[in-house]
């Protein structure tokens, strides 16, 4: 039979993001596929270029919206790789418990819209609701829903208090107790099993030699998690156990997700009782040393790399961002390309895509809250930069 | 795992003058090699050392060539680098020995210019379809200005 090329995207109801997948079809079966990635090229490792370290920490949050605690953490440390300075430990825990927030917000988020591509609609409203609580804790430590800025170059920006501590302590008992019900929702639940079993095969030789990383390659059968074997911050200090699945497909990663929650509960609840005395933050001064600097953040969808070249000056020579997503695509293809029994029909395509949970990027205005008088409002840019000559941000 | 300088040693042992030198961090060894010796040392160390994993590869413009580096590894990492010429800018690819490597070559052959032979697929990948031929935005000699307006009399 002849085969059929067919577009979708990079504007598609089906894709939540702007890449184009050139399907090869035969019938209504994938035979081959190729994406477009150009889309969404932001330059922004020239500019980072152009930047000096204090003034990239804000741009290299936006490269993500959702991961933007794991971009922070990783750009922070590689740049402090560059001192000769010890970080104070309460800081490193801080940052720990910043980025596992927001591995939950982030699976959250993703089994809501894995849910949504298989027609599950009241789970795609369930863990979109509870995560809510994750977000209002993220805004009551951070000040931001998202694009926090909490981890900053020397430490973090903020403490924790005793009172907040025990808020969040509250967040994780309601985490939990919806994981534990999710986790039997997804292992019962028939509508699930159909929709994800088998789905999007991506053998363990697949995975292994396409280089994928994070829950796409544990769901593979491959133990290989940043946060144990390359520990950063305090994983070397805080327990955890990494989440791997033997069935290749969708579901394993529905799996693995969801039991990596309750793993990132309990790395909260240890942190914040074994949380150091001692300072947040130390001052580092404008210039780093010269040197290179490598680092790898397991961020909510795999390993991310941040590589950075010093010349000693203000700015960096270069930046070198890897996102978890690039890391993926070859898996991807693997997975549509699959045939035999796993052959990937074009109905299966969405799930197949969302399955390794491509990344999303927005926000393009300021939103402020005053939250003693109850306002809201919102700043042009130009507004913004008048008000901060003049020293003042509130009205 | 072996540490950091086990690995370099052996290295030494099979490639000997090939490897220029080394440096050691946390848990990475960065080993500067010569350009024929690029490949066969990713070789070696995927077939013999069962070190499938690669991070990725970069590459930076310096001021006597373009330095690409492939990163390997899971626990601790070895980065092997080496500097091609600015003029010719030619390095084998990696892409038969190790699959995942396609899109980090495309990337770079966008970005810095780099061609690598004998890459499967070596069309563009990051950038616009609509941005000329032969003008690569990370080399030093691309400056970074505004954007110009989409149409012509609008400023």
């Amino acid at each position: 039979m002849s085969t059929f090329d067919i577009p979708i995207g990079p504007q598609h109801p089906a894709l939540p993001e702007p890449l184009l997948l050139k399907l090869e079809v035969e019938g209504e079966t994938v035979v081959g596929v190729d994406f477009d990635v150009s889309y969404m090229h932001r330059g922004i490792e020239k500019l980072l270029e152009t930047k000096t370290y204090f003034q990239g920490l804000p741009l290299v949050e936006r490269i993500c919206g959702i991961c933007n605690a794991a971009h922070g953490v990783c750009y922070t440390l590689n740049v402090e790789k560059l001192y000769d300075k010890e970080i104070p430990l309460r800081a490193q825990y801080l940052r720990l418990i910043i980025e596992e927030l927001s591995r939950i917000h982030s699976h959250l988020l993703w089994l809501g819209v894995a849910a949504f591509e298989i027609g599950f609609n009241t789970m795609f409203m369930y863990t979109w609701r509870d995560r809510e609580h994750v977000m209002d804790m993220l805004e009551s430590i951070t000040g931001n829903r998202i694009t926090t800025e909490y981890s900053q170059i020397g430490g973090v920006r903020r403490d924790i208090s005793q009172e907040l501590a025990g808020k969040l302590l509250k967040t994780m008992d309601i985490v939990e107790e919806r994981t534990k019900y999710y986790i039997k929702v997804a292992l019962t639940e028939r509508t699930i099993a159909k929709r994800t079993q088998g789905i999007g095969y991506l053998s363990t030789a697949d995975a292994k030699s396409t280089c994928s990383v994070g829950p796409i390659v544990r769901s593979s059968g491959v133990k290989f998690d940043v946060r144990a074997s390359d520990p950063y911050t305090a994983h070397d200090e805080v327990p955890f156990n990494v989440i791997t699945s033997d069935s290749c497909d969708v579901f394993g990663r529905v799996v693995v997700r969801a039991q990596e929650l309750l793993e990132c509960v309990n790395m909260i609840r240890y942190a914040i009782k074994h949380l150091p005395q001692g300072p947040f933050r130390i001052k580092l001064p404008w210039k780093p040393n010269a040197g290179e600097a490598l680092t790898r953040v397991e961020a909510p969808r795999g390993e991310l790399l941040h590589y950075t070249l010093s010349d000693g000056n203000l700015k960096p020579y270069r930046y070198k961002v890897r996102t978890p997503t690039l890391a993926n695509l070859g898996a991807l293809r693997a997975m549509l390309t699959s045939k035999g029994r796993y052959v990937v029909n074009i109905g299966d395509v969405p799930i197949t895509y969302g399955s390794i949970d491509p990344c999303i990027c927005c926000t393009a205005r300021v939103h402020f809250i005053d939250v003693t008088k109850g306002r809201s409002w919102i700043w042009t840019l130009d507004e913004i930069r008048e008000r901060s000559k003049r020293g003042r941000l509130l009205r | 795992m072996s540490s950091e300088e086990e690995i370099f040693n052996e290295l030494k042992g099979v490639f000997g003058e090939k490897l220029i030198d080394h440096k050691v961090q946390k848990r990475r060894v960065y080993i500067r090699v010569f350009n024929d010796a690029y490949k066969d040392v990713i070789r070696y160390l995927v077939n013999n050392k069962g070190i499938y994993h690669l991070e990725t590869i970069t590459a930076t413009e310096l001021k006597d060539g373009i330095e690409i580096m492939a990163h390997l590894g899971m626990d601790t990492s070895i980065s092997i680098r080496t500097t091609i010429s600015k003029e010719e800018p030619k390095i084998p690819s990696i892409c038969d020995i190790i699959v995942g490597a396609e899109f980090y070559e495309r990337e770079i052959h966008d970005l810095l210019g780099v061609t690598f032979e004998g890459h499967p697929n070596p069309i563009r990948f990051v950038l616009p379809d609509d941005w000329p031929e032969g003008v690569h935005p990370l080399k030093k000699s691309f400056e970074t200005k505004h954007n110009a307006p989409l149409r012509e009399g609008v400023e």
